[in-house]
C-alpha cells in the first residue's frame, strides 16, 4: 500500500509546461487560440479556428434527447432538477424529439424489444451525435448478465458509445462528470480524464474483457 | 370463512372437479383445469364467499416433480462468464401449473386455487371473463410459462415480442444467443471473437472470491 | 351547428354528426415524454377523441423472476430494489416480509421500527415524484423542481443510513443489514418538521390551481367496480372512494400499532375517482406518513437489528405463500413457491402498476387525447415493476 501511495504522489507531479490556470479555465481556450492563431502563419487558420469555435459551441450546448429507460432515468431527472442543475453545463434542454438532440443518454437497461427502437432513435438524431452509456446495465448488462434472456449485454452492441458512466445507478455528480468528459472529447482531447497511476493500474487489473 | 369450509363448499358444489385440499403456508384447493372458469364464477358470485378480487395469477413449471409432488428441483440454464448460453441435453418433464390467489374484500378471507396440467397439453380454462384483471396475468403466464388459456379473448404474448421463441420461465429454457439481429449473449458480433485468452487474469490479480475483504461488520 | 348546412366548404361538412373521419392509429411511446418510461400506448383516435387504447408493455422486461430461480433467497433482495425504482424500500419490505413469514422468523423490534420509518420516508419520496411528474404532464414544470428539493432531503437521510443514494438493498431477511447511524432519529424528525410545512406549499402551487383543477377534475373517472374487476389498488382504489390499505386491512410488520388515517377520494372538485382525487390521496398520504414516522421514532427501541437464529444461507421449507404489502403504488404481492432448497422455486411478483395500467384500456376509450395523458399520469405507473 505504501508503494502505491508513492506512485500516486509521483504521478501527480505536473508535466513540463503544465499551466494550472489554463487547465482550469477550459472554456476560454477559444479566445486564446484565436489570438495565437492570428499571430501565426498557419495556412489552416480559418478552418481550424472555425472548427474550434463550432466545437466550443457544441460542447456548451449538448442537448440530450429525453430518453429514460429505467432506474438511471430517475437519477438523470435528479441531475436536471433543483440540486444538481445540469443546465449549468448547457445540457439541460431535454428534447422530446431526437431530431433536435445531440446526445443520447442511455439511462438504463436495454432490452431486446427496446434495442431496435433505440437504434431508430439514434439514427434519427442529426450529426454530430454522441452517446453516453449510463449505469452498469447500459455498459454491460449489469446485474442482469447471468440470466437476462431479454437484456442486451451492453448498449455498445447496438450503437457506438462515447462515454461510459459506471454505477448502479450512477449518482448525478457522476453523470455531470461524464458530461464533462464528453465535453473534453468534443473539444478534441481524448482521455482528458487523468487518473492517478495507482487507480489506472488497478482499473487495468479488473478482470473484465477489454472490448 | 375458514379455508376448510370454503373447500368443503366447493366440493359439495362441484364434486370431483375439486381434487384436493392444499395445506401449505396458504390454504387452498387443487381443482381440475377444465372447470376453473365455472368454479371461479361461483367463487365470485356466491354471497358467502364473495371473492371479487383476484390478487395474483401465477404460472408454474413443476419440472423435476411428478404428479404427486415428489421429486427434486432442477437447475436452470444461464449464460457463462463469457456470455455464452449454457446448454443441456435434459428434456423437461413434469406438469405445468397455475395458482390463483383470491381475496374477498367483503368478508376479508383468502383462498388459493391450484391447477396442474400436463406439459404436453397445457390448457386451462380462462377466468378473464370473471376477473378482467386475469386477462393480462394470463397473457403473462402464456408468455413466460407457455400455458394456453381456453376462452381468453386475446391470448398474445405480453412482455416479450410476438415473434419470441420459447417460454423463458420453463426450467429447461436455454438462453438465446440473439433475437432478430439483436445480440443477447456477450459475443461481439462485429469483431467476431471473444476467446478465453481475453479473460485470463494477470498473474498478480486474485479472483474476487480469493481476495480477502476487510471485515466491516456489515457483511451477511 | 345545424345539420342542414351543406356544400359551403369542408369546414361545415366536417362537423356533421353522422360523418366520421377515418380512425387514426397513433403510437404513443415507447419513447415519449408523457408515458413515464418505456410504455407504448397504441391509440386509435378520431381527431382528438380516443376510440381505443392498447397498452404494449415489456420494453423493460429484465427477467427478474428467472433470476430469482438462479440466486439464493438473500441475493434476490437486490433485484426487488429495481422493480419500483422510485420506492425500492417498499419493494424490499414486501419480499422480506414474505420470506420471513414462510420462515417464521421474528424480526427484532428495533429493526421493525427502522423499517417502518424507512418505508414511510420512501413513500413520501415516491409520492413527491408522482406529484411532480403529474404536474409535468399537465404542463407545470415548476412543482417538479420543488418536489425534487424535498426528495433530495429524504435521499440524504437514506444515503447516510444505507450507503446507497437511490437503490438501497438495506433490508435483509430477518432484519436489516446494519444498524442506524447515530443521530438518525434527529435527522428524520428534522425532515418531518420541514415536510409538514412544505405540503401546504404544494397545495397553493398545484392542488388548488384553477388550470390544474380544470385539467384533472372529472377526468379519467375510475369507479369502484372497475377497480375491483381490474385489480387496481393503492391511490387508484382509494381515489375511487374505498379506504382500503394493506397496512390497515391486512396488517404486516408493526403497522397495527400506529395511529393513522386512510385518505380516500370524495369528489371534492368533481366526480369521485377522477384524476384530482387520485392526486389528492397521494398528497394527504404524505401527511399520514409523517404521522407514522413521528410515532415510530418516538417508540424506537434499542437492541439488535438482525434475527440471530438465522443462517447465512437461508433455506425455506417447501410450500407456497402469497404475501402482500402496501407500496406507494398499491398492493405489491409476492407469490413465493419454495422447494426446501436455498433458491426460490418460483417467485411471482404481482406489481400494483401492472394492474393499475391495465385499467387504461377500459377507461381510455371516449376521452380526449390530452385527458389520456392526464389519466396515465394520475395512475403513477413505474415500468420497472410492470415489466419486471
Amino acid at each position: 500500500m505504501t508503494q502505491d501511495r508513492k506512485d500516486y504522489v509521483e504521478s501527480t507531479t505536473p508535466p513540463a509546461g503544465y499551466d494550472p490556470l489554463r487547465e482550469q479555465c477550459l472554456d476560454f481556450h477559444v479566445a486564446e487560440d484565436l489570438a495565437a492563431m492570428a499571430g501565426s502563419d498557419d495556412k489552416n487558420f480559418i478552418l481550424t479556428t472555425v472548427d474550434n469555435l463550432f466545437d466550443w459551441a457544441r460542447l456548451s450546448s449538448v442537448w440530450p434527447v429525453t430518453f429514460g429507460l429505467a432506474c438511471c432515468a430517475i437519477e438523470m431527472m435528479a441531475a436536471s432538477a433543483t440540486r444538481y442543475d445540469i443546465d449549468r453545463f448547457g445540457a439541460g434542454a431535454f428534447r422530446a424529439t431526437p431530431r433536435q438532440a445531440d446526445l443520447m443518454i442511455v439511462s438504463g437497461t436495454v432490452t431486446a424489444k427496446m434495442a431496435t427502437r433505440l437504434k431508430r432513435i439514434y439514427d434519427q438524431m442529426p450529426e454530430p451525435k454522441w452517446v453516453v452509456a449510463m449505469g452498469s446495465c447500459a455498459i454491460g448488462g449489469g446485474p442482469y448478465f447471468k440470466y437476462g434472456y431479454h437484456v442486451v449485454k451492453g448498449v455498445d452492441f447496438i450503437v457506438p458509445v462515447d462515454v461510459y458512466i459506471p454505477g448502479c445507478p450512477p449518482r448525478p455528480e457522476v453523470l455531470l462528470d461524464g458530461l464533462m468528459r464528453l465535453q473534453d472529447k468534443i473539444r478534441g482531447r481524448r482521455g482528458a480524464a487523468k487518473l492517478p497511476k495507482w487507480v489506472a493500474d488497478y482499473a487495468r487489473k479488473i478482470p473484465y474483457v477489454n472490448r | 370463512m375458514e379455508a376448510t369450509a370454503i373447500h368443503a363448499l366447493l366440493q359439495s358444489r362441484f364434486g370431483d372437479a375439486v381434487l384436493d385440499y392444499v395445506d401449505s403456508y396458504e390454504k387452498g384447493s387443487l381443482v381440475a383445469a377444465g372447470r376453473v372458469g365455472e368454479i371461479a364464477t361461483f367463487l365470485r358470485d356466491d354471497a358467502t364467499l364473495g371473492f371479487e378480487s383476484l390478487m395474483s395469477l401465477t404460472g408454474l413449471d413443476w419440472d423435476g416433480y411428478d404428479a404427486t409432488g415428489k421429486g427434486k428441483s432442477v437447475d436452470i440454464l444461464g449464460y457463462d462468464e463469457l456470455g455464452r448460453p449454457e446448454t443441456s441435453d435434459r428434456v423437461g418433464d413434469g406438469d405445468l401449473g397455475v395458482a390463483y390467489a383470491l381475496y374477498s374484500p367483503r368478508h376479508g378471507h383468502k383462498h388459493t386455487l391450484f391447477v396442474r396440467v400436463p406439459r404436453a397439453a397445457p390448457e386451462v380454462a380462462s377466468v378473464a371473463a370473471v376477473w378482467p384483471t386475469a386477462e393480462w396475468h394470463e397473457r403473462e403466464a402464456w408468455d413466460l410459462v407457455g400455458i394456453r388459456f381456453a376462452g381468453h379473448p386475446d391470448l398474445r404474448r405480453i412482455l416479450l415480442d410476438d415473434a419470441w421463441e420459447g417460454h423463458p420461465l420453463r426450467k429447461d429454457y436455454a438462453m438465446p444467443g440473439a433475437w432478430q439481429g439483436v445480440p443477447l449473449d456477450g459475443r461481439d458480433y462485429a469483431a467476431g471473437k471473444w476467446t478465453e485468452a481475453d479473460v485470463t487474469l494477470p498473474d498478480d490479480v486474485k479472483r474476487p472470491e480469493d481476495a480477502k475483504l476487510p471485515d466491516t461488520g456489515n457483511q451477511g | 351547428m345545424s345539420e342542414t348546412a351543406t356544400g359551403r366548404g369542408w369546414a361545415e361538412q366536417d362537423v356533421r354528426r353522422e360523418l366520421h373521419s377515418e380512425l387514426l392509429e397513433i403510437n404513443m411511446g415507447p419513447q415519449h415524454p408523457a408515458t413515464h418510461g418505456v410504455l407504448r400506448l397504441l391509440v386509435r383516435t378520431d381527431g382528438e377523441i380516443v376510440h381505443g387504447v392498447t397498452a404494449h408493455i415489456g420494453y423493460l422486461h429484465r427477467c427478474a423472476e428467472k433470476i430469482a430461480e438462479g440466486c439464493d433467497w438473500r441475493q434476490w433482495m437486490v433485484y426487488t430494489d429495481r422493480f419500483d425504482y422510485l420506492a425500492p424500500i417498499n419493494m424490499n419490505f414486501g419480499y422480506a416480509v414474505a420470506v420471513e413469514r414462510m420462515l417464521g422468523v421474528q424480526v427484532p423490534e428495533r429493526a421493525e421500527h427502522i423499517r417502518v420509518i424507512c418505508a414511510e420516508l420512501q413513500r413520501i419520496a415516491s409520492h413527491l415524484i408522482a406529484i411532480g411528474t403529474f404536474g409535468l404532464d399537465m404542463g407545470a414544470w415548476t412543482p417538479l423542481l420543488y418536489c425534487f428539493r424535498e426528495r433530495e432531503e429524504i435521499l440524504n437521510i437514506l444515503e447516510r443510513l444505507t450507503g446507497g443514494r437511490m437503490l438501497y438493498n438495506y433490508f435483509d431477511i430477518g432484519g436489516l443489514r446494519f444498524d442506524a447511524y447515530e443521530g438518525f432519529e434527529r435527522d428524520v424528525l428534522d425532515f418531518v418538521n420541514i415536510m409538514e410545512q412544505k405540503i401546504p406549499e404544494y397545495d397553493t402551487l398545484l392542488s388548488y390551481n384553477k388550470i390544474f383543477i380544470e385539467r384533472t377534475a372529472d377526468v379519467g373517472v375510475i369507479d369502484v367496480a372497475t377497480c375491483r374487476a381490474y385489480g387496481c389498488t393503492g391511490p387508484v382504489l382509494r381515489g375511487a372512494g374505498v379506504p382500503f390499505d394493506c397496512r390497515k386491512d391486512d396488517p404486516y410488520s408493526i403497522y397495527d400499532r400506529f395511529e393513522f388515517d386512510i385518505p380516500y377520494g370524495e369528489g371534492e372538485q368533481g366526480t369521485v375517482g377522477d384524476c384530482w382525487d387520485r392526486y389528492m390521496v397521494r398528497m394527504r398520504e404524505m401527511y399520514e406518513s409523517c404521522r407514522i414516522i413521528r410515532q415510530a421514532v418516538d417508540a424506537l427501541p434499542g437492541g439488535p437489528v438482525k434475527a440471530e437464529d438465522l443462517k447465512k444461507l437461508v433455506k425455506v421449507p417447501q410450500g407456497s405463500l402469497y404475501t402482500r404489502t402496501e407500496s406507494s403504488k398499491g398492493e405489491i404481492g409476492y407469490h413465493i413457491f419454495a422447494d426446501g432448497g436455498s433458491k426460490p422455486f418460483r417467485t411471482k411478483v404481482r406489481s400494483p402498476s401492472f394492474s393499475n395500467l391495465h385499467v387504461i384500456e377500459k377507461v381510455g376509450p371516449g376521452m380526449m387525447l390530452s385527458d389520456l395523458v392526464a389519466t396515465v399520469g394520475s395512475l403513477d405507473i413505474v415500468l420497472g415493476e410492470i415489466d419486471r
